[in-house]
Parts: C-alpha cells; sequence; structure tokens
C-alpha cells in the first residue's frame, strides 16, 4: 500500500552510481596484484560492463578473504543491476547473490556504515519490484538501516545523503516541508567537499548526486 | 641489489619466471545451450575470464600445478574443477540449474500462501487486514479464498464441506487449541489474535504435510515475526474500543506488546441490533511476542491473555420471553518455540504452548462451567542433504484436559475427559529438477483415550507444464478425534478420518495468478449418536460417513487496471454426509453450492486514499422444513453481502479508516427457527435466523509513532 506512493517515486532514482573516478593508484611502487585486479574491474565498470567487472570484483573476492571491498562491489553491481529488471526470476537470484556477498562482506567487517547503506538499498530493490508484497517489511527495515548507519558514521556524508534522499520521498508525497532533508543534503555537499575514502578503493560516491538533489527538490 | 636483478629481469623477461598457461573451454547448461557471462576462475588466484555469447572462455595464468577451477554464474549451481591445469584445456563444463529459484516448480496442491518467504502468494500481508468488510479479522480476508464456505452469523473457516473445527489453527508450528473469541448464535466469532504480529500465513484447504494432524480439512499456519522492523507505538481509537502496542528493540532481542479493549455499548446505543443485550459485548486482550537471538539460534515467546463478557436475550420461538445468554471467558495462551541451525545443514525446532481456558455460560436457567487445560509440544529435525533433498522428521505430543460442571434445578453433572495424543512423523522433499519435486511423508497417532494407532500416509507432487504454469496432485490421509461435545461423554470411539484426492493447475505471470483445483474428500469413521444433543445417556458410534468434491477457482491481478488490484474466487461444493444425529445423508447446513468472493482494491494518489471493494455470494444453505417430509431438505435463499471500506492517510503516520459492512443492508437469512410443537392446524411455527445487525459502521483513528516518521498501521486495519 505505501509502496506506490513514496517508495517508486524516489528511489528509482535514488541509485545512479557514480563510478569510482579516484581509484587511480599511487604510481610510487608496482602497483599489487589486487590493485591490478580492482583497477580493471573500476575500468570495466565505467566501460559499461558492469556484469564482467562484478566477475572480477568475485575473483578478487575469493582470493582476498579479509577485504570486503570486493565482495561489498559484487553485491552492488547486482543490486544495481535489479532496480532495472522486471522478470522476477533474475531479480531474485540476482538479489540472493548480492545478499550472500553482503553477508561475506559484514562477516569481514561489522558494523559497517556503507555495507548497512548497501543492504537498505538490497530491501528497496525487492520494495520497487513489488511494494505490496515487501513494502511493509521490508521498508521498516531499510530506514532502521539508515537510521543505525548514521549513527555509526554521523559525518560520513554519502551516508546522510542516503538517509535523506530516503526521508525525503515521503515527505514530499504529504507535502511536508522538505526544509530540514535539504539542510542535511547541502550538509552533506559541505563535507564531500572534504571527504577522503578512508583507504584506497573505499566507496567514494554521491558528490554528484547530492548535487542533483538540490537542484531537483531544494531551494 | 638482488632485488634490483630481479625486477629488471621480471620486467624484460616476465615468462622466465611465470610460465603462462592457458586454460580454455565452454560453459554449457545441461541441455547443451552456451551459458554466456559466467564467472571462470582459479580460486585463490586473480586469474579468469566471462565466458561469451558462444559460453567459450580462454584465459592465460602464471599458476602450475594441481588447481581449482570455479565456474559460476547467476540461478546455476557453481561447479569446481580440480586437475593440473596443464590439463585444462578444451574444456566443457555443463553448470546444472540452482533449484533454489523462483522458477523451481513448488508443491501448490491444496495451499495458499501469504508473505514474504513464499514464492507464489496468493494474498499478499496487507491483504489480510485492507479486505473490506474483514475489519482486521485475519480469518475474514481468508474467507474470500476459494474452498471456504460463507457462513455468515458463524464467523470461523468452514472449508470443503467441512464443520469448522476440522480445521486447525498453528502459531509458529505449534497448535492453538482456542483459536476464536467465543460467541453466541447469530454474532460471527473472531479469531483471537491480532495480524500485526504476524508476517506469513500459509492457509491448507487439503492434501497438507505429515506435520500437522488432528485436522480433517484444513490447517492454517501462522509465523509470527522474527525480527520487527523498528521500535514503534502504535495508538487506535475506534469506535467499539482502543488499542495501544509498543515494539522495543535491543541488540539481539526485541518484544512486542499490543493491548486492547472493546466495548459494543455504545456502539449499540447508536444502532441497536436485533438482540436485548443486558451486557454488551466487552472484551480486554493483552498480547506479547518476545524474541532473543542465541547465537544461530532464535528463542521466540508468544502470550495472550483475554477475557470477554456479556449477556443478552435472543428471540426464541419456543420462549416469548426469549432465550437467556450470558458468557464469561478467560483465555491465555503462550507458545514457546527455539530455532537453531547445528553443523552439517541441519536444523532442530523445538517449541511448545500451553492453554488454559475458563468459560462460564449461563443458558436460562442452566449454568455451565469449563476448564480446558491443553497443551502440544513438539520436537522437529531438518537435514538438508543438498538443495535437491530434504529430511524432516519429528514427534509430538498432545494433552487435553477437559472439565466441566453442569448444573440447572432439575440436574447436575461433572463431566470431562483426560486426552493424550502421541504422534511421530517423517517427510522428505525430492527436488528433481526446476520441473519436478515431489514431497513424501508418513504420520503416526497414538491416541492413550482410545487405545487406537492409526497411520496416516501423505504424498504430493507437482511438476511444470510450461514456464509459469504448473500441476500439483496430492493425497493423504488424515485422522481427527472427536471434540469435547463428544469425548465428555464417553471414550469408547475412534478417530474420524478423511482421504483427500487433489489436482491443481497454477499459472502465475505478470503479477497475475490464476488456479483451479479439483478435489474429493471421503469421511469415515464419523461419529454418530441417537439423540439431539449429545448426552450421558447417548449411544455414540462411528457409524458415519460422506463426501465432498467440487473444484475451485481463483483468479488475481494487479496489472490490467492501474492502481487496481482485484481477486476473484469461486467454489464449487458438492458434499453430503450421515454424522451426529442425521437420520439419512444430507448436505449439513454451514455447506452450500456456490461461493464467489470479489476482493477489489482501489488506490487514489490524489486523494492519498485507499477504496476497498467486496462483495461475497453464497448460495442457499440447507434447513430442516418441519412442514413437508424429509431432513434438510429445503434450502435458503442466497447470501448477498457488498462491504466497502476506505483508508485515508491524514499524514504519514496517522490514519482514518471508515468501513461499511453490508452496504445495500441485504437481509441474509442464515436459516430458520421451527416451533416444538405443532399449533392447532398441526403447523409447525418458525422464524428466520438474522443476524444480530445487517449493517456495521466503523471509524477508526491510528496514530503510529517512530523514530523515522514513516511507518504506519495501514497495515493492521
Amino acid at each position: 500500500m505505501q509502496n506506490v506512493i513514496t517508495y517508486l517515486t524516489i528511489f528509482l532514482t535514488a541509485l545512479v552510481m557514480q563510478a569510482q573516478t579516484d581509484s587511480a593508484v599511487n604510481t610510487e611502487s608496482a602497483p599489487t596484484k589486487y590493485q591490478q585486479g580492482m583497477q580493471k574491474a573500476f575500468q570495466l565498470w565505467q566501460e559499461n560492463k558492469s556484469w564482467e567487472a562484478a566477475n572480477v570484483f568475485e575473483r578478487i573476492a575469493v582470493a582476498e578473504t579479509d577485504n570486503w571491498l570486493p565482495p561489498y562491489y559484487v553485491a552492488q553491481i547486482n543490486v544495481i543491476n535489479s532496480f532495472t529488471e522486471k522478470d522476477g526470476t533474475k531479480l531474485k537470484a540476482q538479489l540472493d547473490k548480492a545478499q550472500n556477498f553482503i553477508n561475506d562482506a559484514t562477516a569481514i567487517s561489522k558494523d559497517n556504515p556503507d555495507l548497512l547503506v548497501l543492504q537498505a538499498q538490497l530491501y528497496t530493490a525487492w520494495i520497487v519490484y513489488d511494494g505490496q508484497q515487501y513494502g511493509m517489511t521490508y521498508s521498516a527495515k531499510a530506514s532502521e538501516l539508515y537510521s543505525k548507519a548514521l549513527a555509526l558514521a554521523p559525518d560520513n556524508p554519502r551516508i546522510i545523503l542516503a538517509k535523506a534522499e530516503w526521508d525525503m520521498g515521503g515527505a514530499k508525497y504529504f507535502g511536508q516541508s522538505l526544509e530540514p532533508y535539504c539542510k542535511d543534503i547541502q550538509r552533506a555537499i559541505d563535507l564531500f567537499a572534504t571527504f577522503k575514502p578512508a583507504g584506497e578503493f573505499y566507496p567514494s560516491y554521491g558528490e554528484e548526486r547530492a548535487k542533483q538533489i538540490k537542484a531537483k527538490s531544494c531551494n | 641489489m638482488k632485488i634490483l636483478v630481479h625486477t629488471f629481469l621480471l620486467a624484460i623477461f616476465p615468462s622466465l619466471f611465470f610460465a603462462q598457461t592457458n586454460i580454455s573451454g565452454m560453459v554449457l547448461d545441461t541441455k547443451g545451450v552456451p551459458i554466456y557471462g559466467a564467472n571462470v576462475y582459479l580460486e585463490g588466484a586473480y586469474d579468469g575470464s566471462t565466458s561469451d555469447e558462444n559460453g567459450k572462455f580462454s584465459f592465460e595464468t602464471s599458476e602450475t600445478g594441481v588447481q581449482t577451477l570455479v565456474v559460476s554464474y547467476v540461478s546455476f549451481e557453481a561447479t569446481k574443477i580440480t586437475e593440473d591445469i596443464a590439463k585444462m584445456h578444451d574444456l566443457k563444463i555443463q553448470l546444472r540449474e540452482d533449484v533454489n529459484s523462483l522458477e523451481t516448480v513448488t508443491i501448490s496442491a491444496g495451499s495458499f500462501s501469504a508473505g514474504d518467504n513464499s514464492k507464489i502468494s496468493v494474498l499478499k500481508p496487507l491483504d489480510i487486514v485492507t479486505t473490506a468488510g474483514t475489519l482486521g479479522d485475519f480469518v475474514g480476508a481468508l474467507q474470500t479464498l476459494p474452498g471456504t464456505t460463507t457462513v455468515a452469523e458463524d464467523g470461523r473457516l468452514f472449508v470443503r464441506g467441512g464443520d469448522a473445527d476440522e480445521t486447525q489453527i498453528f502459531i509458529d508450528g505449534i497448535r492453538v487449541f482456542t483459536p476464536y473469541s467465543p460467541t453466541t448464535n447469530n454474532v460471527p466469532a473472531r479469531g483471537r489474535y491480532s495480524p500485526f504480529l504476524f508476517d506469513g500465513i500459509t492457509f491448507s484447504t487439503g492434501g497438507y504435510s505429515a506435520e500437522y494432524g488432528q485436522a480433517l480439512s484444513s490447517v492454517l499456519l501462522l509465523n509470527t515475526i522474527d525480527e520487527p522492523g523498528q521500535e514503534k507505538t502504535d495508538i487506535a481509537l475506534m469506535t467499539v474500543g482502543g488499542s495501544l502496542g509498543h515494539t522495543e528493540k535491543w541488540k539481539k532481542s526485541s518484544l512486542s506488546v499490543n493491548a486492547a479493549y472493546i466495548n459494543l455499548a455504545p456502539y449499540f446505543v447508536l444502532f441497536p441490533d436485533r438482540n436485548d443485550w443486558k451486557k454488551p459485548f466487552e472484551t480486554a486482550s493483552g498480547e506479547a511476542v518476545f524474541r532473543q537471538r542465541i547465537g544461530d539460534g532464535l528463542l521466540k515467546i508468544y502470550g495472550a491473555f483475554d477475557t470477554s463478557d456479556f449477556e443478552l436475550t435472543q428471540e426464541d420461538i419456543n420462549n416469548p420471553e426469549g432465550a437467556q445468554f450470558k458468557l464469561n471467558n478467560k483465555n491465555f495462551y503462550t507458545n514457546a518455540s527455539y530455532t537453531k541451525m547445528l553443523n552439517n545443514n541441519w536444523t532442530i525446532f523445538g517449541g511448545g504452548s500451553y492453554t488454559l481456558g475458563n468459560t462460564k455460560i449461563g443458558i436460562d436457567e442452566a449454568a455451565i462451567k469449563d476448564v480446558e487445560n491443553s497443551a502440544h509440544l513438539k520436537l522437529k529435525l531438518k537435514k538438508r542433504f543438498n538443495n535437491r533433498f530434504i529430511l524432516n522428521f519429528g514427534a509430538e505430543q498432545f494433552i487435553t484436559d477437559f472439565d466441566e460442571n453442569y448444573n440447572d434445578p432439575d440436574f447436575a453433572a461433572m463431566l470431562g475427559f483426560y486426552n493424550n495424543i502421541s504422534a511421530a512423523f517423517t517427510e522428505a522433499d525430492i527436488i528433481f529438477s526446476r520441473k519436478l519435486a515431489l514431497k513424501l511423508g508418513v504420520r503416526g497417532e497414538y491416541s492413550e483415550l482410545f487405545k487406537e494407532f492409526t497411520v496416516s500416509p501423505r504424498v504430493s507432487f507437482a511438476y511444470k507444464t510450461g514456464k509459469n504454469s504448473q500441476l500439483s496432485l496430492a493425497y493423504g490421509d488424515f485422522f481427527q478425534q472427536p471434540d469435547s461435545d463428544v469425548l465428555k461423554f464417553t471414550n469408547k470411539l475412534e478417530a474420524q478420518q478423511t482421504q483427500h484426492y487433489i489436482m491443481n493447475y497454477q499459472y502465475s505471470a505478470n503479477n497475475r495468478i490464476f488456479r483451479a483445483e479439483v478435489y474429493r474428500k471421503q469421511y469415515n469413521n464419523l461419529v454418530t449418536y441417537n439423540d439431539e444433543f449429545p448426552n450421558v445417556n447417548s449411544n455414540f458410534q462411528n457409524n458415519g460417513d460422506g463426501y465432498a468434491q467440487g473444484l475451485d477457482l481463483f483468479w488475481r491481478d494487479n496489472k490490467t487496471l492501474k492502481n487496481i488490484d482485484y481477486w476473484v474466487s469461486y467454489s464449487y461444493l458438492d458434499t453430503e454426509r450421515k454424522y451426529k444425529n442425521y437420520p439419512v445423508e444430507a448436505t449439513p447446513s454451514f455447506a452450500n453450492t456456490h461461493n464467489l468472493s470479489v476482493v477489489a482494491k482501489y488506490w487514489i494518489n490524489d486523494w492519498k486514499s485507499q477504496i476497498g471493494f467486496s462483495y461475497q455470494y453464497g448460495s442457499g444453505r440447507t434447513y430442516t422444513d418441519l412442514n413437508t417430509p424429509g431432513f434438510l431438505q429445503n434450502k435458503t435463499k442466497s447470501y448477498n453481502n457488498v462491504s466497502l471500506n476506505w483508508a485515508y492517510l491524514l499524514s504519514q503516520q496517522q490514519i482514518l479508516y471508515v468501513s461499511v459492512n453490508n452496504v445495500f443492508a441485504t437481509r441474509n437469512v442464515n436459516g430458520y427457527q421451527y416451533a416444538n410443537t405443532a399449533d392447532a392446524n398441526g403447523n409447525f411455527a418458525r422464524r428466520e435466523l438474522l443476524p444480530a445487525a445487517d449493517q456495521f459502521f466503523f471509524v477508526g483513528f491510528f496514530w503510529t509513532i517512530s523514530d523515522d516518521g514513516k511507518d504506519n498501521q495501514l497495515d493492521n486495519l
């Protein structure tokens, strides 16, 4: 029921992935096998060969069993591609796969806000696919994950953005003020200016998205 | 220095250090069709490739010796080959389809599921509560499914020609002994439990698993939520009462509580009904679910207490002053279960329930006091050998201790029984391929009361006939002991028995579902007696039998019409039986030939509203006309009911809800009561058995308070 209302409008657009642009490798020393592999994967992704990129990430994930980033990206590609998938069978297969990789990544890195957000986005994919069926249970779970992620990383602009965007949809529908969420978006944009990913290949997307939302919904 | 040389050599002659081996081959499915996009790689190394349009792959590696090649692709089972990589060329790798997929056939004969866990849901979680006319009673929503009979004055589930007590209800796999709140003639019963604590419902109208016993016709399985979404408080203010709920979460545990108070007195002042209420219906109830994660295990404890009280005078043709009826019921139910994943794909489930029911009934001068103590204990083990073979087995125990104290000015009696049933079951799920699945089970039960052992085989089978369609067959034997109305007088009986034969066709695609099911149910060993009502002197026997056969159709579509979701159910039923004190085989008064339900929900975005509509049609039901020869030989006129509801979202967390049951105030006659004695002309006078009120109006305001400001109670209405 809540389905049609909020979710479709908001979240279909929410997950436009911006390519990881800062994958440039420190050129001081020869790149390691890991760096080469990750670079290759991001390159494929930028060339719109996302499934091949996912395959490379999966290979790295199998080899690097204590690094949460490769499984995170395998899951992210599967989640993002699910938003446009209309075939329920494929959707389930992809989201099951994404869930497995999120589980793997979570086992390596607990209470990781980026993984919590990805999990919330996975639930959102189910809601977008069939709100009547999944809206009721998954929207509450997603809300909780966003809150938890924000509590863990109150100054991470990507997390601020993700939560604000989720909250904005419902507010828009009921004609409530977007003011508080616009403030959050602005704060995210300000923080993005100085945001440094915690390490090489760490997620760094979001700035463009935040500016788009600001241009579209705030002022 | 040494390092420098190394680096130098490495740069110029990499092959000196890393002899490159070429690995190549083809990835196919089991039918020989190439798979495009499969991930082929050496485990633990970075080397690998993606198969092309022709399923071909080829890559170089510097690894040597024995390695493991992994081939994986979404919706197929990953395959590994361990061998010397020198031999890994021109490989032909066949991937088996993963049967843990939506495309895999499911055994659908006899059962409807609602919830997230089922692959194909006939009802969605919200339907339980947003169906017009049901007022949040989960049983009401199920009555819009085929296979059920409209018995408006009763409110319980009547399935495929079966009496209401032939359906058993289970919460988290554990039996509920008293699922309905008590009521009196012509006032429909409601399910005791609030729908918002459950997230999965399976309703089986026949051919169910060997795990479930003591049900001749049907089982209804309710699962409580494993983990609530978030902390919140729910407040409801209604024209008939109010409720308050709260959910609290901690790191590994959570608690949900809900309390409700219903009092119909103000409502009857505004809309008097046909009964003369001395004490209008009043009920107070409380429910709580506690969940705790312990490692890989989950412990759930559910408890519910409710007390109902009312007193009224009902019209009675044999008593000009009317029949006096009063009732006071206190019911406590608790249920605890623990599930844990063990090593090697074993899962263990243990659980139990205890019910204490205390009912005081006054009918005219008679006072009846019932006390029922019941318990159910169950232990179940599951072993998943692989995705294609799963074995379940377990044992359970049902204990009922029933005492009745009957008192009227002329007569007093103490009645009761102690009933102990032990059962064991085992069942195997075998999935041959995505197209073919089989479920084989057997159940044994021993009744201490009857000193009788019964064995029930159960088989079901499903075959996928096309991409979106499938055919299922089911057969099973089912046993059930007579209920307390009989057991309190005798134990010299045997279990009653049914056999189900079911054939089901299901088509499901693009948010449209069509189901057709034909069935035959054979009744044996039904309990008979020779008096108008069973009593101490009655002669009880297992002489009864009967049959029920028919066709159930279901169609649901939320695709064709924009913002409209609708379903249509139709049931054709042909049934006759000889049981109780029937002189001949006849169609019982709770069964009719045709039942039709149409339910539609229309979402109006601009109004932030959902309008719900439902239409129920039931052809006439049988009654005995004392003025012509015969037994259950006449039929009432048909039943018609159109109900509407409107849910308006005031804000994200506030909902206004209005509903009208039986909009056109159709006068539905449920049956007739005849005078005990004929008048001077030899004619027996009769009166219509009408519902207490033709219409029911309801207005409610629902408010949810949660941190995120999003959740609301729409799902609970």
